[in-house]
C-alpha cells in the first residue's frame, strides 16, 4: 500500500448502519426471549420425547447458523475473495467474521446435541457420522482461525485463509446427506427432509421456525459486530504503521547528535508498531 | 427437565458471553482509533542533508 494513500478512517460509520445494528440486536434479543418462552412454557411435551423435545427448538436453530449460514458464507466470501474479479479484502474480512461467530454457534450446536443425547440416547457422545462430521467441520475452522493468526501481508493471508475455508467447506454437505448416506443414531432431516414434507406440525412447527428467525438474527448482529472490528483492526494496523513512519521521518529531521552524519548503531531502539 | 433447563442456560449463557465480548472488543478498538486520530502528527520537514 502506498504509505501516502489516507485510509478512510473507520470511525466515519454513518448513523443509519449504527441504527441498523442496534435494531438487528433488539430484534434479535426479543425473537430468542419469545422463543424461549415458547419453548419452556407454551408448547406441550411430545408424545414419545416428553420434555427432552424442548431442545429441539435450540439445536436445530444453532446448528442451522453455523453449518449453513456462517461457513456457507464463508466458504462464499472466500470464493469471491479467490475470484480475481471480485477480489476484495472486504470478502476476506467477511469469511473471517462468519467463521469466527461460526465456531461459536458449532460449539453451541455440539453441546446442545450432547445434552439432549446423553438421556435420549444414554451417552454423551457417540462416533456417529453426523456428529463426527460435525466435529471435524468445528477442527477445520479452528485450523482457519489458528491460521490467521499467522503473521503475514493481508493478502497473503487472506489466500491463504480462503483456500482453506473452501477445502474446511467441502465437509458442510458431508455433514448435511451423513444421516442419508450412513445409518446414524442421529434422526434424519425433520423439517429439509427430501420429500420437503415437515414431520412437524402446529405449535411446535411455530416454534422451531421462530427459533430459527431468532438465531438468524442474533448471527447477523454478531456477523456485523465482528466485521466492525475487523474493519479497526485492519485500519489500526495501518494508523500504527503511519504514526511509525512519521516517527521515523522526524528521526531523519533531527539533527546528527555525534555531527559526523553516521548512522544510528546497530541495535538502536526501534520505534514501536514497525513490524 | 434438567436436561432441558441445562441445554437452554449454557447455549444462551453462551451465545450472551460472546456479545457482551463483541461489544467490548468493537468498544476497545474503537477508542483506540479515537486516541490514534486525535493524536497530532509531528510537523512535516524535509530530512536536512546538505548545508549544515
Amino acid at each position: 500500500m502506498n504509505p501516502n494513500q489516507r485510509v478512510r478512517s473507520p470511525l466515519l460509520q454513518s448513523a443509519r448502519a449504527r441504527w441498523t445494528v442496534r435494531i438487528i440486536g433488539i430484534a434479535a434479543a426479543v425473537a430468542t426471549a419469545f422463543t424461549v418462552w415458547l419453548g419452556l412454557w407454551v408448547t406441550p411435551p411430545d408424545q414419545v420425547q416428553g420434555d427432552l423435545v424442548r431442545l429441539v427448538y435450540i439445536h436445530p436453530g444453532v446448528a442451522w447458523v453455523a453449518l449453513y449460514l456462517a461457513f456457507g458464507l464463508a466458504a462464499v466470501a472466500s470464493l469471491l475473495y479467490l475470484w480475481p474479479r471480485t477480489r476484495s479484502l472486504f470478502w476476506d474480512r467477511l469469511a473471517a467474521a462468519a467463521v469466527e461467530v461460526g465456531v461459536v454457534f458449532n460449539v453451541c450446536t455440539l453441546i446442545s446435541g450432547s445434552i439432549w443425547g446423553k438421556p435420549a440416547w444414554g451417552v454423551w457422545w457417540a462416533w456417529d457420522a453426523r456428529l463426527t462430521s460435525t466435529a471435524v467441520l468445528l477442527v477445520l475452522f479452528l485450523g482457519y482461525m489458528a491460521l490467521r493468526r499467522v503473521p503475514a501481508e493481508p493478502e497473503v493471508r487472506a489466500r491463504r485463509s480462503a483456500f482453506l475455508a473452501l477445502f474446511a467447506a467441502v465437509d458442510i454437505p458431508i455433514v448435511h446427506f451423513s444421516v442419508l448416506w450412513w445409518k446414524t443414531l442421529h434422526q434424519g432431516a425433520t423439517v429439509l427432509n427430501p420429500d420437503l414434507s415437515p414431520t412437524i406440525h402446529g405449535s411446535m412447527a411455530w416454534t422451531l421456525l421462530l427459533s430459527f428467525v431468532a438465531l438468524t438474527l442474533v448471527f447477523v448482529w454478531m456477523l456485523l459486530v465482528r466485521y466492525r472490528i475487523g474493519v479497526l483492526e485492519d485500519w489500526l494496523g495501518t494508523g500504527e504503521l503511519d504514526a511509525a513512519l512519521r516517527e521515523r521521518q522526524a528521526e531523519g529531521a533531527a539533527p546528527d547528535p555525534a555531527g559526523d552524519g553516521s548512522e544510528a548503531p546497530a541495535g538502536a531502539p526501534v520505534p514501536e508498531g514497525v513490524r | 427437565m434438567r436436561y432441558v433447563i441445562a441445554g437452554y442456560t449454557i447455549i444462551l449463557s453462551l451465545l450472551f458471553l460472546y456479545a457482551v465480548h463483541l461489544v467490548w472488543r468493537r468498544r476497545r478498538l474503537t477508542r483506540a482509533a479515537e486516541r490514534l486520530e486525535a493524536a497530532p502528527a509531528p510537523a512535516h520537514s524535509e530530512p536536512v542533508t546538505e548545508g549544515r
